[in-house]
């Protein structure tokens, strides 16, 4: 009898220590499960970008004709332009010299790199300056309140 | 005038067998091709050889036959043909030469009606150049004509690839006289223009990439007014397409200094026929160094162009390691689009901040460098930001994964236990 009293009370200890251990980890893999997905469901601070579309919150009756804009595609920079004529185009802004970003020259209406002077015209082609070839032109859709920007083809 | 020689005596004897034994009846376009009917039959190759070229010549696809230039009357055939009381004048000499391109190349109504594009101020300009000068001035009866660069009975425009001045055919074109030591030994001139110019990184972009605005000869020399640019000139031609470093180099002290010296402004430093790829070991005082030619280290230059290679070399080494940081974190699945985004304008800083090296100012370069260095910080921080969350997000799933694991080996040893134990009926 007395020896049964010795052989259970250890195996207690170690069923509720088996116990403890089962409900904290259970525990433990619940908040392991839920903490990644609430921090997926939570928005990042920055915004998430894709490479072939973006999608710009930019009103296109408030941009004015004559002007140009940098606006992000992905990580890399693009120019959103309205021309006189009231189009909206847009560009890859990084030069075809040596990647400087380029900007709108209201004066001229041209598209002007001014690391080197480099001229583009409103069709991104390469008419000044030692720029070797036209900026890459993007697909601009309006939709509704927003502007869509897209890679062709 | 001397007798013809052996060849040409059985050329004319072929020519008036011909004369005499074709059929006088011919239809009207042999009518008015009847030199190429002749140089044809003939079979001799300097005869045959410009009539067969003609036919892949621009003039010829616009209806111009042989008289417009030769002279002479197309609707008789043989020596009748040639008649100089017409015209005729043979193979022109270089004189005449630039006389009968000029007759329609210099008449505005008259290539209005061919190419209102082409200019008409070849042949003005032509005697503007060396070439022309020597021409009109000495009778050098060597120099180049309008037959030299565009040959005579193969002429296509420059846009056409074949063209002997196509842009990549410009430097082989010139080279033919100018890279020929001896038929430059009269003019005492190098004539390693060519070799030097292909290894330049104009001829670079040109041949491997194929960027046709890139300049070959004719850029900087002029085509029909070819010319050395001249002292004063060279920072003009250079600024034709490199305007901001020469607007930057016009303002600057050297430009005053280099006239004074009488020093041409580019290629004291880059050279001029093998410009090759620029470095920022430009400013060092090193072996590349451009500055320690005039400016021995220690000196108030060498001084400034250390300076300016160090604020150069704060903001590469700034926009590399943040760009290295922020593509790691890339890569790792980390959305750092935004900061790379940023770090474009450090690397416009960069660029310009190199270009505005040529105002040889310390306040201009760090108006460039001071806000690249800026936008390098801060996109730097968020890379090491974004790297520091990986580490985090990376031990939180080495924990849970051990939490998962231990969680598996507690319900196992549970299962065990729970098999291993003597149920109630089993103890009774």
């Amino acid at each position: 009898m007395a020896n049964d009293q010795t052989s259970v009370a250890p195996d207690l200890r170690r069923r509720s220590f088996l116990n403890w251990f089962l409900t904290t980890s259970a525990g433990a893999f619940i908040v392991s499960v839920l903490y990644p997905l609430s921090r997926y469901l939570v928005p990042p601070k920055a915004e998430e970008s894709t490479a072939h579309t973006v999608t710009l919150a930019i009103k296109p009756q408030e941009i004015k004709a004559n002007s140009g804009q940098i606006v992000r595609f992905g990580s890399q920079p693009a120019i959103l332009i309205k021309t006189p004529a009231d189009e909206l185009k847009a560009f890859a802004a990084a030069c075809t010299h040596l990647a400087c970003i380029v900007q709108y020259r209201p004066d001229i209406s041209h598209i002007w790199c001014a690391c080197h002077n480099g001229h583009f015209d409103l069709n991104g082609k390469n008419i000044e300056g030692p720029p070797p070839k036209p900026l890459e032109e993007y697909a601009v859709n309006v939709r509704g309140d927003q502007i869509v920007v897209s890679k062709k083809g | 005038m001397s007798p013809p020689n052996g060849p040409s005596r059985v050329a004319l004897l072929i020519l008036l067998l011909i004369t005499y034994s074709l059929p006088t009846r011919i239809n009207a376009q042999q009518q008015a091709d009847t030199c190429a009917l002749c140089h044809f039959a003939l079979g001799i190759e300097h005869l045959t050889k410009p009539a067969e070229d003609y036919k892949a010549d621009i003039h010829a696809a616009n209806g111009f036959g042989c008289v417009v230039c030769h002279g002479g009357d197309a609707s008789k055939m043989g020596l009748d043909a040639m008649d100089r009381a017409k015209g005729y004048i043979g193979k022109p000499t270089r004189a005449q030469v630039i006389e009968v391109c000029g007759r329609c190349h210099s008449d505005a109504r008259f290539m209005r009606q061919y190419n209102p594009n082409l200019r008409i101020d070849q042949v003005a300009e032509y005697f503007t150049s060396v070439h022309g000068r020597r021409l009109r001035e000495q009778k050098d009866e060597k120099v180049a004509t309008c037959a030299s660069c565009h040959p005579a009975h193969s002429i296509r425009p420059p846009s056409d690839s074949r063209s002997s001045v196509h842009p990549a055919r410009v430097a082989q074109t010139c080279g033919t006289c100018h890279a020929s030591a001896e038929y430059m030994k009269p003019y005492k001139i190098p004539t390693d223009q060519v070799e030097k110019y292909i290894k330049s990184v104009h001829w670079k972009m040109i041949a491997s990439k194929g960027d046709l605005s890139a300049p070959t000869c004719n850029d900087c020399h002029g085509n029909h007014g070819a010319a050395p640019p001249g002292v004063s000139s060279v920072v003009h031609v250079c600024g034709q397409c490199h305007g901001v470093n020469t607007e930057l180099f016009n303002k600057s002290r050297h430009s005053k200094i280099f006239a004074q010296m009488g020093l041409p402004g580019c290629s004291s430093c880059h050279g001029n026929h093998e410009i090759t790829e620029t470095s920022d070991a430009m400013l060092s005082s090193g072996e590349k160094s451009a500055c320690a030619t005039c400016h021995p280290p220690g000196s108030s230059g060498g001084t400034l162009a250390a300076a300016m290679l160090g604020s150069i070399d704060r903001l590469k080494t700034g926009y590399e390691k943040a760009l290295v940081v922020l593509k790691n974190a890339e890569h790792a699945g980390m959305e750092v689009s935004q900061p790379l985004f940023e770090l474009n304008e450090a690397k416009t800083a960069l660029i310009k901040a190199r270009a505005t090296i040529h105002g040889f100012d310390q306040a201009i370069l760090d108006k460039e460098i001071e806000p690249g260095l800026k936008i390098s910080e801060n996109a730097y921080a968020r890379g090491l930001e974004a790297m520091d969350e990986l580490q985090y997000r990376r031990k939180g799933l080495a924990v849970s994964v051990l939490i998962i694991v231990a969680l598996i080996i507690g319900l196992i040893i549970k299962i065990r236990q729970m098999e291993s134990r003597p149920s109630k009926a089993d103890r009774k």
